[in-house]
């Protein structure tokens, strides 16, 4: 449903779906994370308002130790979300193809 | 002997009535008044006791004379007397003493009394080398029709001819432009009896078009609420023109009146081809479809008069099934009787599809016809579109088909469409969301939505389904879900019973543009909802404690 891989040096690789159910482990994971991470989305399916929740807490806590989240290959449909919950301005994205 | 060495033998009066006739002739006149003034011309300039001028008719390769208005012109055939002769040889025929010569025939004089002694017959010939006619004189007022005669004679005939032509062909054109105009108020008359609006039914999308291929065509169709359910027909008369135009017109109107004295489909039927039988042309007929659809049972009944095919998308098993006609077509003979009607279990996201043949048999610049083939894998791709979206899909495949070939039959189009519905109940749980997710994902697929709406349609269930989750915990233990298609995209209602009120619609918005050390997570699902769909309401009733959200997701058009 929703793997997050790291691949060193601050990246991510987040795939399938980032919905209510999967917030749990999701969080889980960018807890784990520190420094300027990058989230590579290509594989980014779905995020509800939930899945949202679990960003901003990860950027208020990276940018509190100076570092940040960034997002990468975002599709359509993910940036009308980020774009209409304001997440693009709190957050640096980076669009798909 | 040339014209020449006679034109100085002309009298000054001779010269003036030839070119008061050249003069006239070049006036526009209608083909009769012309022809008097040649006949008068003659007389003159010739001293003949009587003229006439013989038109050639080339359908019918006959010699026309045209003796006055009201009574039917005399026709001979081409070959026969001198008229014939004359126009065949294409040369003067002077006859000096008629009962002389054996080619005469003096049935003519028997019957009007008159004595023909001399005639001279002219070929008339444009010039274009085009036989037109032959003009005829007799009895020429002092003697005999002499050298100098024909010479005159060949001047007039050879302007008369020009002119003779020429009216005809202005005839032709004014009668073509008045065809013209006939056929236009017949086509006004015709379009205005098609539905102009379609049957509202909930539940059910209908979409009907006709496009002639000439100004009049012999399609129909018929899409309206009666009491037996809604009439669906499309029917088809042979040929083009009024006349098919008429009988299908005739046809619509009748079945109309017979559907709302209380027919039923088969005394309908059965009395609509009788009396048609009657009223069309022995060579003629029509195809039609008739059926009546049954909105709450969900049953198409019909008979068809040699349309076919009928093409039933059946959404369940994503086939088409194909039916043929029950009958043969209407009006080609009397019908006492008719088997049973025929009918179609309409479930949901079934499409019904009948096209007129000017669809299938469209041929395209290499002679290709458009095919039933591509009309199923049209209606396959796109059936998830609204009926006149498909319409106007399946009218753009075929323009593209042609290649630009002309459009050479009647095209018309009724579509009837079942929307797709689904009904699913789930567990309050966050952990049912995987199968709500599976739940949309086979709506979609089975309906064939728009792929697009998929995305926006998932987001909202979800938020709205997680939001009953965590705030109405207090709810009953499963959840309702109800999708159905329309015209314009996605319906969805979730129903919760055993809950309590919760307005989502008065939830205000988030406020996004605050800067991030003040955001707080939550509260962004409902904002988001309302943006990604097209419409959101609330509805709680006191006494079921039932909770019931819907929302729209339309197609950007």
């Amino acid at each position: 449903m929703l793997t997050i891989d790291s691949k060193g040096g601050g990246l991510l690789v987040i795939t399938g779906r980032l919905d209510a159910a999967q917030c749990g482990s999701a969080q889980a994971a960018l807890d784990k994370v520190d420094g300027v991470v990058t989230l590579d989305c290509n594989g980014l399916e779905y995020i509800s308002s939930a899945g949202l929740g679990v960003l901003l807490k990860t950027q208020k806590r990276l940018l509190a130790e100076a570092g940040k989240l960034r997002l990468t290959g975002v599709n359509r449909h993910l940036r009308d979300v980020f774009m209409y919950s304001g997440f693009d301005q709190i957050i640096d994205i980076e669009t798909a193809g | 002997m040339s014209l020449r060495s006679h034109i100085g033998r002309l009298t000054i009066e001779d010269m003036e009535v030839i070119l008061n006739v050249t003069r006239d002739l070049a006036a526009p006149h209608d083909l009769e008044a012309m022809l008097n003034g040649v006949v008068a011309a003659a007389k003159q300039v010739l001293k003949a006791e009587r003229g006439s001028v013989w038109l050639y008719d080339a359908d019918a390769d006959e010699m026309v004379m045209e003796v006055a208005t009201g009574i039917a012109p005399v026709r001979i055939p081409a070959s026969a007397g001198f008229v014939g002769a004359c126009a065949r040889e294409r040369r003067v025929i002077n006859v000096p003493d008629c009962y002389a010569d054996s080619r005469f025939n003096p049935d003519v004089d028997r019957a009007s009394g008159y004595r023909t002694r001399c005639m001279m017959t002219l070929p008339l010939v444009d010039h274009a080398d085009t036989l037109v006619g032959a003009m005829q004189v007799l009895n020429k007022i002092d003697g005999q029709f002499d050298a100098n005669d024909e010479a005159l004679a060949a001047v007039l005939a050879a302007q008369c001819a020009v002119a003779i032509q020429r009216a005809r062909m202005t005839e032709a054109i004014i009668e073509g432009e008045k065809m013209r105009r006939e056929l236009e108020t017949a086509r006004i008359v015709q379009m205005s009896t098609l539905p102009s609006k379609m049957p509202a039914v909930a539940g059910y999308d209908f979409h009907g078009m006709s496009r002639p291929a000439s100004q009049t065509g012999g399609d129909t169709f018929d899409l309206a609420v009666v009491d037996q359910g809604v009439l669906v027909v499309l029917g088809d008369a042979t040929g083009h023109g009024i006349a098919p135009a008429l009988s299908v017109t005739q046809m619509q109107a009748m079945l109309r009146m017979a559907f709302r004295l209380g027919a039923d489909l088969e005394t309908a039927f059965i009395n609509v081809n009788n009396q048609l039988e009657q009223t069309t042309a022995q060579d003629r007929f029509i195809t039609a479809f008739i059926g009546l659809l049954d909105t709450t049972q969900h049953r198409i009944r019909f008979q068809s008069g040699g349309q076919a095919p009928i093409l039933h998308w059946c959404a369940q098993s994503a086939t088409f099934e194909r039916r043929g006609p029950t009958t043969f077509p209407l009006a080609a003979m009397q019908m006492r009787s008719l088997r049973p009607s025929v009918s179609l279990e309409m479930a949901p996201g079934d499409v019904l599809v009948l096209l007129s043949d000017g669809v299938y048999e469209y041929c395209n610049s290499a002679d290709e016809q458009f095919g039933e083939a591509r009309v199923e894998g049209i209606v396959a791709e796109h059936r998830g579109l609204s009926m006149a979206a498909l319409g106007a899909r399946i009218l753009a495949e075929v323009h593209a088909f042609a290649q630009g070939a002309p459009q050479e039959d009647d095209i018309t189009l009724v579509l009837v469409k079942r929307e797709g519905t689904a009904n699913g109940t789930f567990a309050r749980s966050i952990d049912a969301l995987p199968s709500l997710v599976a739940f949309t994902s086979d709506f979609f697929t089975r309906y064939g939505v728009d792929p697009t709406l998929l995305y926006p349609v998932d987001f909202a269930l979800e938020e709205l389904f997680t939001n009953v989750v965590k705030y109405a915990a207090g709810g009953g233990a499963r959840v309702e879900i109800d999708m159905a298609t329309h015209a314009e995209g996605i319906e969805v209602v979730l129903t919760d019973y055993h809950a309590e009120r919760f307005d989502v619609t008065e939830v205000p918005d988030a406020k996004v543009d605050l800067p991030i050390e003040q955001r707080r997570p939550g509260g962004l699902g409902l904002h988001l909802v309302r943006r990604m769909v097209d419409h959101v309401d609330y509805e709680y009733s006191d006494v079921e404690r039932r909770s019931r959200i819907r929302f729209r997701k339309n197609l950007r058009t």
